[in-house]
């Protein structure tokens, strides 16, 4: 039975979040319908910001990146590649394609601690471009490196391998100006870019993945996104802003020392780190989302690639939730302390615990006496339907603000894999979880196999990185 | 047993529910937006013509006609929100004739109607589309939209209608209090809301400058970035004085950048101010002014605490001919710690910019003179210089996706 009450448990939480983002999702709706209202784009009283880019072996996809970042809708920006220490040609596409020149006595502002820099490069004639060559020493080290140079008070960190859809930036911006004594972070949404149609830096054509890999991360990452982080940040609980695509404020991220170096889930370990700091402070503050503000990624579209992400992003949570243990219900950490946190542990970390140790207790019970099977069909039932209920909670939420996928084969689409998520992705994932906590007690930590993919359809390219 | 059993399965049959209306629900809003979609595209092509007459029309001196024949709802909401885009990208005269075409379909009409409505959704509609159609019969109605309105993005929207509709100053001003008042430091985008009116900003500038309210007075000093107003330089010249420490940066920042002399008691007593951003700002402002006599008082400031001071302070340095380029060398020789590594970062940088990019005589006379200073501070120039490269860190990349 204690396995039946944790899914109930669970999944009222899950609602609960669920509920706190259909709450909003009216003003979501109408703040991004208006915002092509206003002039903030063109407006000298927009803060500046600084985008940092990481790349590690971005050869594929890194001209096109910069390309899309340098055109976006907003007055004054610069854009922070940090080449880091790749092995590909990622440096040498970049210095040629831009004609970047060595800078010498370039004015490095700040002080966190980074792998040592080779060479900074700029080219007047794209006076927003600098590239930061440096060794290599992982992304949250790149990021830390741009903070070094960058020269306005707003950071914003992007993948290389992720394309900005030319309006994002200056919606977050909005979300700023809305509250900029309070706001320390912003979200953007992520989506699935595998299968639309890329031309010229931006997504012309949206359109589900073709295959089947990009397809669950699809469902996944509306679900996270639409159903969990507009809910999370509503009640100032959002315990991480994707890595992909985020805005911060850079006095706050240099008080907290950057990002952390040397293990996966900075991402998360940031904005914990801002909570923390904020909280201990006393001081008044917000880590906002910003779901209009969009970000496309290329997903991983293989067992392989999927499965090595998925567990370095299992030793990270637990990395994270081991290193701010003392935070778990410590009412001086609110919201945190006494939820994002719990949560986090019990129904995140620990998930894959509960689920097998609840599988197994109820399969024995079930076949010491085989007349109580339907306990086990109902535990099935109750896991599935509530977790579809939640996919089809974050499709309509969908479909009331954003209507991304006009479709109605794609809205099929999504309902059916919605359903089959749950036999087997599911499954996978949460061993995909287990298999990373054993990594973290192996203390493996290597970075995992990715491969990169031309955004060009017509180049099939493709190049690895391990 | 039974009642955990009971519940689940009460659980169950209310997850089955919901998701029956959610599925038959999302069919229902797809089937809707794409019809409301396809008729939207049938309107703008059927229009196309219209569209065009209006392009073409609004060189004329004639009024705009209305269009032709009986328009459905969507039809008429296709045509507003093409004429609210016409109307805030273009000026004078002909957004003049756009907004009385408006006024004649009967846009104006409806929507003041619709902000009088108690649904809150249509109230909030009304008030976007009044704003892109300068309504100023509208104000009264924002106003009070806007004072029951929680701090957010809707109250800034409504508040930009406002400032689009207003002809009397005293309404702006009252719209600036209700949003200033709901307890967000919104000074950058209230600037930006204040200049969306189609008033004379001058006087309201100096009058905000002028306010007892601190709240005004900041957007004042925001509104006026960019902005040239003579007439408000008494005002900074108070304000450089002010005792808020955000107004005081704000008021020297604008001051600096205006002013064409300054004072050398102003300039005293804003390099000592507690706030580095003013420290900052008098130092940057140094070196434009090519105020040779400055140089001791930069000196000194190579010194300061805060890393931007000292950074204006070299660059200002380094603007000031031979005499503030030999008082970088001293500074690098005689200084020690942040003084002298800043001393020393801005020699090299100054040095190696010279040499590589400036090619005028005049410019390299003056190049050679600050290499011969250099030269007596430091020895000759040297050409190659090599960093020592790092090898053998591990690895650490890969995939960076969230």
């Amino acid at each position: 039975m204690v396995a039946i009450y944790y899914v109930v448990f669970v999944n009222t939480l899950y609602f609960s979040i669920l509920a706190l983002s259909f709450r909003n999702i009216w003003t979501i709706f109408r703040r991004s319908h208006y915002s092509k209202y206003n002039t903030l784009s063109g407006s000298e009283l927009v803060p500046s910001v600084s985008l940092l880019v990481p790349a590690y072996n971005e050869e594929l996809t890194i001209i096109e990146n910069v390309n899309c970042l340098m055109t976006l809708n907003y007055p004054t920006y610069e854009v922070i590649v940090v080449n880091d220490g790749s092995s590909d040609a990622t440096l040498k596409i970049l210095l040629e394609e831009y004609r970047l020149k060595p800078v010498p006595n370039t004015k490095i502002r700040g002080k966190i601690a980074c792998q040592k820099i080779r060479g900074i490069y700029h080219n007047p004639e794209f006076p927003d471009l600098y590239v930061i060559d440096k060794e290599n020493g992982g992304k949250a080290d790149s990021l830390n490196a741009g903070i070094n140079l960058s020269h306005y008070p707003l950071i914003s960190s992007i993948d290389a391998d992720s394309l900005l859809e030319k309006d994002a930036l200056i919606r977050m911006a909005r979300m700023y100006m809305e509250n900029p004594e309070e706001t320390v972070a912003i979200g953007g949404d992520v989506r699935i870019a595998n299968g639309c149609k890329i031309e010229n830096g931006a997504v012309q054509d949206v359109s589900l993945p073709r295959k089947i890999w990009p397809m669950f991360q699809s469902i996944e990452y509306l679900k996270a996104f639409l159903g969990g982080r507009i809910g999370w940040s509503h009640m100032n609980g959002l315990i991480i802003v994707s890595g992909a695509f985020g805005m911060f404020r850079k006095d706050a991220v240099i008080a907290v020392g950057g990002y952390r170096d040397g293990y996966p889930g900075e991402d998360m370990n940031i904005i914990i780190k801002l909570h923390r700091y904020m909280l201990e402070n006393k001081l008044k503050y917000r880590v906002a989302f910003c779901p209009e503000a969009v970000c496309w990624t290329q997903a991983p579209d293989s067992y392989r690639i999927l499965s090595s992400q998925r567990k370095r992003w299992g030793r990270g949570n637990l990395k994270n939730m081991l290193e701010n243990r003392g935070m778990l219900f410590n009412p001086k950490y609110k919201v945190m302390g006494m939820v994002t946190m719990p949560y986090n542990v019990i129904f995140e970390a620990l998930n894959p615990y509960f689920r097998i140790t609840g599988l197994l207790a109820l399969a024995g019970y079930v076949l010491l006496d085989m007349t109580q099977w339907p306990i086990l069909v109902l535990f099935g039932l109750l896991n599935f339907v509530s977790g579809y209920l939640l996919s089809v909670g974050a499709l309509v939420l969908e479909e009331i603000a954003f209507k991304r996928y006009n479709k109605l084969s794609d809205l099929v689409k999504m309902l059916v894999y919605s359903a089959l998520k749950f036999v087997g992705y599911h499954q996978l994932g949460v061993l995909w979880r287990l298999q990373g906590h054993v990594q973290f007690m192996q203390n493996n930590n290597s970075w995992g196999t990715m491969t990169r993919q031309s955004w060009s359809e017509d180049e099939k390219k493709t190049s690895e990185a391990a | 047993m039974f009642p955990s059993l009971a519940l689940a399965y009460l659980f169950l049959y209310i997850c089955i529910a919901l998701v029956v209306v959610g599925v038959i629900l999302l069919f229902a809003m797809k089937m809707s937006h794409n019809g409301k979609r396809r008729k939207t595209a049938f309107y703008e092509l059927k229009q196309r013509d219209y569209f065009t007459y209006l392009q073409t029309a609004l060189t004329e001196n004639s009024p705009l006609k209305l269009p032709p024949g009986k328009l459905a709802p969507l039809e008429r909401r296709v045509i507003q929100d093409r004429l609210i885009e016409w109307i805030d990208q273009f000026k004078g005269e002909y957004r003049d004739k756009l907004i009385a075409l408006c006024r004649e379909a009967g846009f104006v009409e409806h929507d003041l109607k619709e902000l009088g409505r108690l649904r809150y959704g249509r109230q909030i509609d009304a008030a976007y589309r009044l704003g892109g159609m300068r309504c100023p019969e509208a104000v009264p109605g924002l106003m009070e939209l806007l004072k029951d309105e929680k701090p957010g993005p809707m109250a800034i929207m409504i508040g930009r209608s406002i400032s689009r509709c207003t002809t009397r100053q005293g309404e702006l001003k009252d719209m600036l209090a209700l949003l200033l008042t709901k307890g967000k430091s919104i000074h950058h985008l209230a600037a930006d809301i204040l200049l969306e009116t189609s008033l004379d900003t001058s006087r309201i500038l100096i009058e905000l400058l002028e306010d007892r309210n601190p709240d005004f007075v900041k957007v004042g000093l925001v509104a006026m970035w960019g902005q040239a107003v003579p007439e408000v330089m008494p005002a900074l010249d108070r304000l450089v004085g002010a005792e808020h420490q955000d107004v005081r940066a704000e008021a020297v920042k604008l001051y600096l950048s205006a002013s064409p002399a300054l004072r050398d008691e102003t300039i005293l007593k804003l390099i000592q101010d507690t706030d580095p951003e003013v420290r900052a700002e008098v130092v940057q402002a140094l070196g434009s002014k090519h105020a040779s006599g400055s140089i001791p008082l930069l000196r000194k400031a190579l010194r300061d605490e805060d890393w931007r001071v000292r950074y204006n302070s070299a660059e200002s340095l380094s603007k000031l001919g031979e005499p503030g380029f030999e008082a970088l060398c001293q500074a690098a020789v005689q200084g020690t710690g942040a003084e002298r590594e800043i001393a020393m970062q801005q020699i090299e940088s100054t040095m190696q910019h010279t040499r590589t990019e400036d090619r005028a005589v005049e410019q390299m006379i003056a190049h050679n003179k600050k290499r011969l200073l250099y030269d007596r501070y430091f020895g000759p120039v040297r050409e190659n210089r090599t960093s020592k490269k790092r090898t053998g860190v591990a690895t650490v990349g890969g995939d960076y996706t969230a």
